[in-house]
This record gives structure tokens, C-alpha cells and sequence, in this order.
């Protein structure tokens, strides 16, 4: 393409004055520019974080097939460290426990009604930051959290969220799973994978893969290069459109056949990390509710 | 920078981006996106819209800052204000049209590095005053959005027999064409289609100087 200033050419270098005025004029931009991507981000900031949550409690009702009528309660986990001491603090609906990385309680405290009705994730950790006393504050930190979907009063099972290092970066993804802890589905919240090769991990055929299976085939579970049998995927395709349930009914005997997860074509880094993070996300959640049980 | 010139009549800007200088079939730019996105209408008509408001907001912006900045800085500066209304179409999406959001966002960021933003830019704004270079920036989004939209059209209906996701045709009469490959053979057989209509029009072939850009 040619280039319509040719007037550039042959000139003397810019005087100090002149230079002082090339960066007043960029500096006078980049503070308008500041000032309007600022506000834009102060009024758009709350709609995007509502759209976000809707976007949360859709998943999890879909993945629990949960009824109209369920509620969901968030269980948020945090990490206090001081000194070589750790700690867990575990926020649920009824009771702020912290304890010792044993299980042994510390102590436990009732949680105030609008603390465990809110949505909002920035009161609860300000909430838990005041109870709990730390000197630094960078020493009680956010770990992570999972969604109990109650039918009334009795859980009709457990969303819980994990991450896990991508080809890139981080992949963000919930995982459903029953009080055997059989997964009942998953969904890839957030992630950065490339489009055609590793962003398939959110396509059905990779994600219902992990459907059905209990804690220990997913303990024994690894990744094969094999081609995905049509029949199978066929059987994948269908788990969305179809409840787990009814799904998990009809399909049956295909699980025993198809024991691994079969890895996208020309994605097999990505494969093996959403493998891996399912396996670490089902093991640790399992420990942790074995200590947070009683809390709920 | 040379005196300003009288700008052209509004309905030779508007039409220009359209078709004697449409982006996408003319000028061969910004080919990437129009391959990556264009597997169904709906898609090729948002990012479309997407593009149109942010060459609209940068042609309008750099024309109003031209006198301030120093010819010397133009590059960095028209990238600046690239980048402030990706950022800012980017958050309005993500609070406002989250579904479209969800479909497109990937390729809302990708705006910042289009050539078609930066080169009207430099070509039209910097000599030209605000209420052409709406004009001009408008014309040359519709002739983007039209013409993702006409790619879009294509290949959702001869790879997948459907348009805006709804089947029109009981089968997928070529599959191909809504595979990345199809997306060169959309972009030139569509080009070729506006090549034909210039010769019968009476223009001559454009040289084939400008190659494809990002």
C-alpha cells in the first residue's frame, strides 16, 4: 500500500520543543481515552456481572436438571495462611467453619441471613474477611467454591468448579456430580483454547464424555488418541437435548466399552488438561466434603 | 499534511465502500476474519455491525484529533483510538447482548488489528473533516457488513442448507464451502462475481497490486 505522507522524508530531527508537544498530544489522548474506557466500565460493569451469574445458575439448574421450584446455595472455600500455619475456612449457608488442614475445628460461627442470601460474591468475601482476623490481608485468599442444587430440603446433587492450565491459559469448568459422586456432566465455563483445535473441549463429544462415570473409573481414567467410534458419539451428541438420567439409562452399556476419554484431533494437550482437572476437581471434592459436610 | 480537498458527494462515499472499494471483494482486506466468522449469517452480520460502529467512531475521532497530533505520531494514535472502541464496544456487548456476546466476543478483540479501520484512517480522515469522514466510515462499514453478510448467506445455506440457523433446504448441498477452505473459495468467487460486474459496467480490471492483510 502506499503511503500518502510522503512529507516525512528529509527533515531535520524534531527540537525538544517540538518532541515536548508529541507527547503532550499523546498524553492528552491516552488520558481521554482513560476517562472514556473509565466510565464505560463503571456503568457496564454491574450488567456484566449479573448476565454472568445468570449465565452460572442457567448451567447449574441444566446440568442438575434441577426444577423451577430447586434452589441453589454456594459453598465458597478460602486459605489462611500465617506464619507456616494453614487454615481452611469454608463459607456455607448456615455456618462460617475454619479449620485446621485435619479437619479439626477452630471455630465456627452462624452466618447472618442477608450474608448467605446474597448473590453477591464480593459481599461474602468482605463479610468473611471482617470475621476472620489476619494481619495481612493478602494471607486469606479466595480457593474456590461449589454449588449445592436442594429440592426442597434434601441436595439433589453438587456443581463444583475447577480450573485447570490449558494449552494457553487457564480453562475455567463446572462439573455436576450425585451424592455418589458418579459426574452427571460438565461444562467449560471460561477458556482460550484455539478455535478448530483445543475451543472443541466445549463441543459435546469431548465434554459428555466424563458423564456417567463414578469416582473410581474417573480415578483409572486416561487419555486415548483413539478415533472416537460414531456409535458413541452419536450417544454423546444426545446427552443436553436428553437429562442426565434418562440418558445415562439408555446408553448404558456403551460406557463399559468406551472406558477412556478420547482425545480431540490435534488437541491432545488440551484433552489431557480438562482429564486431568476433572480427576483433581472430583478427588479434592470428595476430601473437602467429608470435612464440610457436617456445615451444610 | 496537504490542504484539505472538498470531500466527495455523500452518495459517492457511501456507495464506494460498498462496491468500487468494498473492503472485503475490492480491496482484499481484513480477508482473515471474513474467512474465520463467516460460517453463518448471523455471525457475519454481527461482527459486521461491530466493525461498522467501531470504523464509524475511529473515522469520526481521528478526523477530530488530526490537527492536535503531530503527523509523526499519526500511527500509534489511530491505533489508540482503535483500541478505545474495541475496548468499549467490547464491555457494551458483554453487559448488554451477552448471547451475541457468548458467539462473538472471540472476534470482537481481533477488531483492534483490522487493516480496513486503520487505512480509511489514514487515507480519508486525515485529510478530511468530521461529517465526511462519517460518511466515508459508514459507507465502508456497510460495505464490510454486507459483505461478510453476503459470505455469511452463502456458505450457512450451500454448506448446512440453512439461513440464520433456520434449514430452508432438506440437505447440505456442499459441505465444503462452510469448512475454512470453502471460506477462500466464498471470498473468490464473490470477488470474481463484483470483477464481472465492474467489466460489464465498463471499468477496467483492477491491478493486482494490494495482496491480502491481516
Amino acid at each position: 500500500m502506499t503511503c500518502v505522507s510522503g512529507k516525512v522524508v528529509n527533515q531535520a530531527p524534531p527540537s525538544a520543543r517540538e518532541m515536548m508537544v508529541i507527547a503532550a498530544g499523546l498524553a492528552v489522548v491516552c488520558l481521554f481515552a482513560a476517562i472514556i474506557l473509565g466510565s464505560l466500565y463503571f456503568v457496564t460493569q454491574p450488567a456484566k456481572e449479573h448476565n454472568l451469574h445468570a449465565r452460572e445458575e442457567t448451567m447449574i439448574r441444566g446440568l442438575l436438571g434441577l426444577s423451577a421450584q430447586a434452589r441453589i446455595q454456594e459453598v465458597r472455600r478460602y486459605l489462611k495462611s500465617e506464619g507456616k500455619e494453614l487454615q481452611v475456612i469454608y463459607l456455607t449457608n448456615k455456618k462460617l467453619a475454619q479449620l485446621e488442614l485435619d479437619g479439626k475445628e477452630v471455630s465456627a460461627v452462624a452466618v447472618p441471613d442477608d450474608v448467605a442470601a446474597t448473590s453477591s460474591a464480593e459481599l461474602k468475601d468482605e463479610w468473611v474477611k471482617k470475621q476472620i482476623k489476619v494481619g495481612n490481608p493478602e494471607h486469606l485468599k479466595y480457593a474456590g467454591r461449589f454449588f449445592i442444587g436442594m429440592e426442597g430440603t434434601q441436595p439433589a446433587g453438587y456443581v463444583v468448579e475447577g480450573v485447570t492450565l490449558g494449552f494457553k491459559n487457564w480453562v475455567r469448568f463446572f462439573m455436576a456430580i450425585d451424592s455418589t459422586y458418579t459426574i452427571q456432566g460438565v461444562e467449560i465455563i471460561e477458556h482460550e483454547e484455539d478455535p478448530g483445535l483445543g475451543a472443541e473441549i466445549v463441543q459435546r463429544y469431548f465434554k459428555n464424555q466424563f458423564a456417567g462415570r463414578s469416582l473410581a473409573d474417573i480415578e483409572k481414567i486416561s487419555v486415548t488418541k483413539d478415533p472416537l467410534p460414531a456409535e458413541w458419539q452419536a450417544a454423546l451428541e444426545q446427552l443436553g437435548d436428553m437429562p442426565f438420567r434418562p440418558w445415562a439409562e439408555k446408553y448404558r452399556e456403551m460406557l463399559p466399552k468406551n472406558p477412556n476419554i478420547h482425545a480431540i484431533t490435534g488437541s491432545t494437550i488440551s484433552s489431557v488438561a480438562v482429564t486431568t482437572g476433572i480427576k483433581t476437581a472430583l478427588a479434592n471434592f470428595r476430601k473437602r466434603m467429608n470435612i464440610v459436610g457436617s456445615y451444610l | 499534511m496537504s490542504a484539505n480537498r472538498p470531500p466527495p458527494p455523500i452518495s459517492t462515499m457511501l456507495m464506494r465502500g460498498l462496491f468500487e472499494e468494498n473492503p472485503i471483494f475490492r480491496l482484499a482486506l481484513s480477508l482473515c476474519p471474513a474467512v474465520a466468522v463467516t460460517t453463518s449469517v448471523k455471525n457475519g452480520l454481527m461482527l459486521g455491525c461491530a466493525v461498522l460502529v467501531v470504523q464509524v467512531l475511529s473515522s469520526m475521532s481521528g478526523s477530530l484529533v488530526k490537527h492536535v497530533i503531530n503527523p509523526k505520531i499519526r500511527i500509534p494514535v489511530f491505533t489508540l483510538i482503535i483500541a478505545i472502541w474495541v475496548s468499549a464496544m467490547d464491555m457494551i456487548l458483554a453487559a448488554y447482548f451477552a448471547d451475541i456476546y457468548q458467539q462473538v466476543g472471540l472476534y470482537v478483540k481481533l477488531i483492534v488489528a483490522f487493516a480496513i479501520i486503520i487505512s480509511r484512517m489514514e487515507l480519508f480522515s486525515m485529510k478530511h473533516s468530521v461529517v465526511p469522514s462519517f460518511w466515508d466510515g459508514l459507507g465502508m462499514g456497510l460495505g464490510f457488513l454486507v459483505g461478510l453478510v453476503l459470505a455469511g448467506a452463502f456458505r450457512e445455506l450451500l454448506g448446512n442448507g440453512s439461513i440464520f440457523g433456520i434449514a430452508v433446504l432438506p440437505f447440505k448441498p456442499l459441505l465444503l464451502v462452510v469448512l475454512p477452505a470453502g471460506g477462500f473459495f466464498t471470498i473468490g468467487l464473490i470477488m470474481a462475481l463484483f470483477n464481472w460486474v465492474d467489466v460489464k459496467r465498463g471499468h477496467k480490471l483492477p491491478s493486482g497490486g494490494g495482496g491480502a492483510h491481516g
